[in-house]
């Protein structure tokens, strides 16, 4: 969700003027409200300090890219594995 | 400027590129970037143009005289799609040196490697992801790809496989 909002928000600076003046007047947190950035994201955003606004998109690329958890796929147990541990269980309970 | 990475550079290129794609409404190939020269944006008023010239030196060039609109100086007979990929190409150094580029930092980002980024650029504005996509899925095959997005074959063989 955040880096479509930072994709957003880089493509609309390269024709919007209103983003790069309140970059500049330290007023980046009036912009990003207006895109869908996760909220810690956006706290974490509002407060980069940068000497121009491409600057800032680089450190908020990698803001966003450090916040971004990855899409965990289901965990299931393997069969085999299951098998096995019957198996095992099976071995032990001949043994005793 | 801070130091930045390859693949930091080329997604800010990507959205610059989606950045114009958008504001002209782009959604089929090929991209009419001839167009977007002629009635740009209006912050680049000052630094969109197109001037045709004979010349064997180079395909295109942008260059921007004293107090005059930037423009692309662009031979006169280069094929259509060979035209297209250097107006596009060029475009970068339009963008990079306007005064909104400056403002916005692009020559600290962009200079250092201009010939790569812009060529980066171009491949991504003629013929940007979601277009190339719908392509794909459309069964469209490498071969043929070229001439639907009307670039050179050189460049598609390259964004065939970015």
């Amino acid at each position: 969700m955040s880096m479509q909002a930072l994709n957003q928000l880089v493509a609309r600076s390269i024709i919007d003027p209103n983003i790069v003046q309140s970059h500049a007047a330290g007023q980046i947190d009036d912009v990003i409200a207006d895109f869908e950035f996760a909220p810690e994201v956006r706290k974490h955003l509002g407060g980069l300090e940068t000497n121009s606004f491409a600057e800032f998109t680089l450190l908020a690329y990698r803001v966003v890219k450090a916040a971004e958890v990855p899409v965990r796929s289901i965990e299931l147990p393997s069969p085999a594995e299951g098998l096995f541990g019957d198996q095992d269980q099976s071995d032990r309970e001949h043994v005793a | 400027m801070i130091p930045f990475s390859r693949e930091e550079r080329e997604w800010f290129l990507r959205n610059l590129a989606k950045g114009l794609l958008d504001y002209f409404g782009v959604t089929e190939p090929p991209v009419q970037v001839e167009d977007m020269l002629k009635q740009p944006p209006p912050i680049y008023d000052a630094d969109f143009g197109v001037v045709d010239m004979y010349s064997n030196l180079w395909d295109a060039t942008f260059a921007r005289p004293p107090s005059r609109r930037g423009s692309i100086f662009v031979r006169i007979d280069l094929e259509q799609d060979e035209r297209r990929f250097a107006l596009a190409r060029e475009m970068l150094s339009a963008l990079i040196t306007s005064k909104h580029g400056r403002a916005l930092g692009l020559p600290d980002l962009l200079l250092p490697n201009l010939r790569e980024s812009a060529e980066y650029f171009a491949r991504y504005l003629l013929i940007p992801d979601i277009l190339l996509d719908a392509y794909r899925v459309n069964g469209g095959k490498k071969r043929g790809f070229a001439d639907r997005f009307k670039i050179p074959a050189q460049i598609a063989s390259v964004r065939w496989a970015d």
